[in-house]
């Protein structure tokens, strides 16, 4: 058999800070998976609230100050990673790692804030269901929130090194992808658990 | 790729010297310590299917003490407490620890060589599912060793499973298991899925990949969007068992039901997750077997979709005894008769391929033949379960038991061993024994029909499942007696096989490169593979590449890849046209350090919630010791 040469790939790139970048469609892989993650506690929510005579069983619904804060200070930081991805994209490092020090930021007063709020709860999960499905989702939110802020910091810290750079840059990419996701998927907690009860009530 | 490429070819000229250098940047590192830290994904592949066939083993046996338990009435040899675990252990460990592993390890292993790389997306990602799978596999036995496995059946309902009935350690060693698997099988379904978009050979369409490529493709999507139930269902039983949360106790406003709903959301697409690549394997065997293009690959492509959509629509199938609302009821009815269609249009194409072929009767294929028999009575049961009255009549009794062995041994077990034949030469060098192929089969065929059929009739009699025994009265015995004669003969067939194997890694006939005269890319590098799997990356222009290469007598394919280092080929989702070259990295002692700080973490909370704390910490550094960019960076430009 004659083995021809078809194409002749020397010449083409060998880092990709876009989607041809395996690792790009990975972190979308998780992002897909977590998603559903994230569907099913709210329909577990729902399921729950659905058969209870009371939702919440004490006629109250949680307040709504923090966690509005909260909703705000997320989609702040989900800017400032946003630019933060959009200076090293014209390789400028040091827009990098201000952004990103900004979000770390931003995202670890909401894990301050989130904390006094759960603190301050005066329902423990194991009273009800009720307690438990709000307990059990604020804390998945929780872990979620405290991962992306150490893994963010450890691109901080090699964004502050002067390690990225336009091309060598898919380690930011899959950060900032998992950023949107993390302060997006508070987006329908806050909803469900917030707003869901005094819908439901009025 | 298109013609434009073939005026001006140069014949490629191999260097000896620089494919030594291949071999040397992928060869993976041997011995106790390399196998720590080897990636290659034929080496993972190989993990997966030996660890999934030890399981196996090990379940079968669960599952021949459970018959000779049952072969006579009021006998003692098990017990109830030692019967409650074998079954709930026999299920779980053959639906979670050796059918999807099984299945993701065939697909690790062939995908990657049937779309032409030299590897998988991400091989470190690839070795911690390996190593996750596989310390939870031994947990869980050990379990049993020591008297403390689960015992309320494989899908485990609440409030049994509570901590109120279970108050051992079971049950906690059973949720746990769970979320190994989850990580373990949703590792690889990513790494399957960007594997297959993203790194299939120049000119592999989509519309030309081979349809286990295909197959695989659906299972995974099916894995990442069927376990996150089971993660959500598994994490609130946890979070019950351990800190006291209230989601399954009625009595605070906590539903039972929403376990089954969770449960079965993923544990009805779970059955088509291993249906799915088996009925990938049998196209592959029928195509090579038949020597001619399959009839209608556009029509088994959609059908495998088809089939991976609606089992999402199915699960309440399983809960018709449960009094949930008529009309939801009749919907999911309705739903279950669906699934019928796609799956004819299976069978039909593959009718229409076989017929007026010239078959070549080689044990592959008799293990096709015989999927098809057992598979169509499995089916039929199946129709008549969908039937709520009829459902209502036979629910927990061994016509159930009856009815998904037909399916998960007809429909996964046999196509399986069909597929371990035919790949076998691929896998080591040499072919296994035809003459010992064909007894196993025989045997295994009638062995499992002496088993299983007879269960029809012990359930229509009203013999429940999951009791550990029955009085004389019940006029059961005769037909359980000849049901456990029935399993000693299909686990000796299966014996035939092993023994087979084993033997013909000795004495085998030496296979080369492509025995079957099969039309797909694996069949067109060395038996076994070199560590780089393709000396060059191929091309292709056709379904069928090497039939067309035969006939035309040459072919095309990727030059420039590097030999110092690990580099494949990336190509467009749609129609792979090469984009960009991707680097991979080499073996690495990290994905094992990470799986054993994630293991402590998932183990641990068992007995402490401390534990979570610890291990999420343990993975974070673990992980940022994984994806630390090594020096010198300029290497990688
Ligand atoms: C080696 C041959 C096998 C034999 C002899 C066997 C035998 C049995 C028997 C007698 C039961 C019923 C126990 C009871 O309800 O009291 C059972 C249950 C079960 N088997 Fe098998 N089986 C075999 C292979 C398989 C395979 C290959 C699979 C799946 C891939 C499987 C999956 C199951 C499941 C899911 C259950 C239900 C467990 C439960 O009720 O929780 N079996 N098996
Ligand atoms: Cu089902």
């Amino acid at each position: 058999m004659r083995v021809l040469e078809g194409i002749d790939v020397a010449a083409m790139k060998r880092l990709h800070p876009d989607r041809r970048a395996p690792l790009w469609w990975g972190v979308l892989g998780l992002i897909t998976i977590e998603s559903a993650v994230v569907l099913a506690f709210c329909v577990s929510y729902l399921y729950l609230a659905a058969h209870a005579e009371v939702w919440p069983p004490t006629g109250e619904a949680p307040p709504l100050l923090w966690p509005s804060v909260n909703l705000v200070l997320l989609l702040l930081s989900s800017v400032s990673m946003f630019l933060a991805g959009q200076g090293i994209n014209r390789g400028n490092k040091k827009q990098l790692a201000i952004g990103v020090t900004i979000s770390v930021v931003l995202a670890s007063i909401v894990l301050v804030l989130r904390s006094l709020e759960l603190m301050a709860y005066d329902f423990g999960w194991q009273e009800h269901a009720y307690g438990s499905i709000v307990w059990t989702i604020s804390g998945f939110h929780y872990i979620h929130v405290t991962s992306m802020v150490l893994g963010s910091t450890v691109i901080a810290i090699l964004a502050w090194r002067g390690y990225f750079t336009r091309e060598r840059q898919i380690g930011v990419v899959v950060d900032t992808n998992y950023w949107y996701f993390v302060c997006i998927a508070w987006v329908p907690f806050y909803l469900l658990l917030y707003w869901g009860p005094r819908i439901h009530a009025g | 790729m298109t013609r434009q490429h073939t005026n001006l070819q140069h014949k490629v000229h191999d260097s000896p010297e620089e494919t030594k250098l291949l071999a040397e940047t992928w060869y993976s590192p041997r011995g106790f310590p390399g196998w720590f830290t080897q990636v290659n994904q034929r080496m993972i592949g190989r993990r997966f299917i030996i660890t999934g066939f030890i399981f196996f083993l090990l379940a079968g046996i669960l599952g021949l003490l459970i018959r000779t338990q049952l072969a006579g009435p009021e006998q003692e040899f098990l017990g109830p407490e030692l019967y409650n675990q074998f079954f709930t252990m026999h299920g779980t460990v053959m639906m979670f620890f050796f059918a999807i592993p099984v299945m993701e390890g065939f697909a690790i292993y062939v995908v990657p060589l049937m779309v032409g790389t030299r590897d998988m997306a991400f091989p470190r990602l690839n070795a911690f599912g390996y190593y996750i799978y596989l310390i939870g596999g031994i947990v869980l036995f050990g379990s049993l060793l020591i008297g403390m496995a689960p015992d309320a059946g494989w899908f485990n309902y609440v409030p049994l499973a509570g901590k109120e009935y279970s108050p051992d350690y079971g049950v906690d060693i059973w949720t746990t298991m769970i979320t190994f698997i989850e990580v373990s099988a949703l590792t690889a379904a990513v790494e399957l899925i960007v594997t297959i978009l993203r790194l299939r050979a120049p000119g592999m369409t989509l519309n030309r990949m081979p349809l286990f490529v295909w197959a695989a493709l659906v299972m995974s999507f099916m894995i990442v969007f069927a376990m996150p139930a089971v993660i959500v269902s598994s994490t609130l039983l946890i979070l019950d068992r351990l800190v006291d949360t209230q989601f399954f106790l009625v009595d605070s406003g906590g539903q039972p039901l929403l376990w089954q709903h969770l449960f079965w959301y993923f544990g009805h697409p779970e059955v088509y997750i291993i249906l799915i690549p088996a009925l990938g394997m049998i196209s592959t065997i029928i195509i090579t077997f038949t020597g001619r293009p399959i009839f209608g690959y556009t029509a088994l492509v959609l059908s495998v979709v088809s089939i991976g959509l609606v089992s999402f629509g199915l699960w309440v199938h399983h809960m018709f005894t449960t009094g949930l609302p008529q009309l939801g009821m009749s919907f999911f009815t309705a739903a279950s008769v669906t699934i019928a269609i796609p799956s004819g249009v299976q069978i039909f194409c593959w009718i229409a391929s076989l017929w007026g072929a010239k078959i070549r009767f080689a044990t592959p294929m008799l293990w096709v033949l015989g999927f098809f028999a057992i598979f169509v009575i499995g089916g039929l049961t199946g129709v008549m379960v969908a039937s709520i009255p009829f459902d209502t009549q036979v629910h927990d009794t061994f016509f159930l038991v009856a009815h998904f062995h037909y399916v998960l041994i007809g429909g996964a077990v046999f196509p399986l061993i069909g597929a371990l034949y035919y790949w076998w030469p691929k896998f080591t060098g040499r072919l296994m024994s035809e003459k010992a192929g064909k007894w196993s089969f025989w045997l295994a065929f009638i062995g499992f029909n002496v088993t299983f059929f007879p269960m029809h009739q012990m359930g229509l009699e009203g013999m429940p499942r999951r009791v550990y025994t029955y009085t004389a009265e019940m006029g059961w015995g005769d037909l359980n007696l000849l049901s456990t004669l029935g399993s000693f003969v299909l686990a000796a067939g299966f014996g035939v096989t092993l023994i087979n194997a084993i033997w013909s890694l000795y004495r085998g006939q030496p296979a080369g490169a492509n025995p079957w005269n099969a039309p797909t890319l694996e069949w067109a590098t060395e038996s076994p593979p070199p560590s780089y799997n393709f000396r060059h990356i191929p091309m292709v222009e056709s379904r069928w590449p090497l039939w067309d290469w035969q006939r035309s007598g040459e072919r095309s394919v990727v030059t420039g890849l590097s030999h110092w280092r690990r580099e494949v080929v990336l190509t467009s989702v749609l129609d792979a046209t090469p984009i960009g070259v991707q680097i991979l990295p080499k073996p690495t002692i990290w994905p094992f350090t990470s799986a054993v700080a994630a293991s402590s973490g998932f183990i641990g909370i068992i007995f402490h919630p401390i534990f979570f704390v610890m291990g999420f910490f343990l993975v974070f550094f673990t992980l940022v010791a994984w994806f630390w960019p090594r020096r010198p960076w300029k290497e990688d430009e």
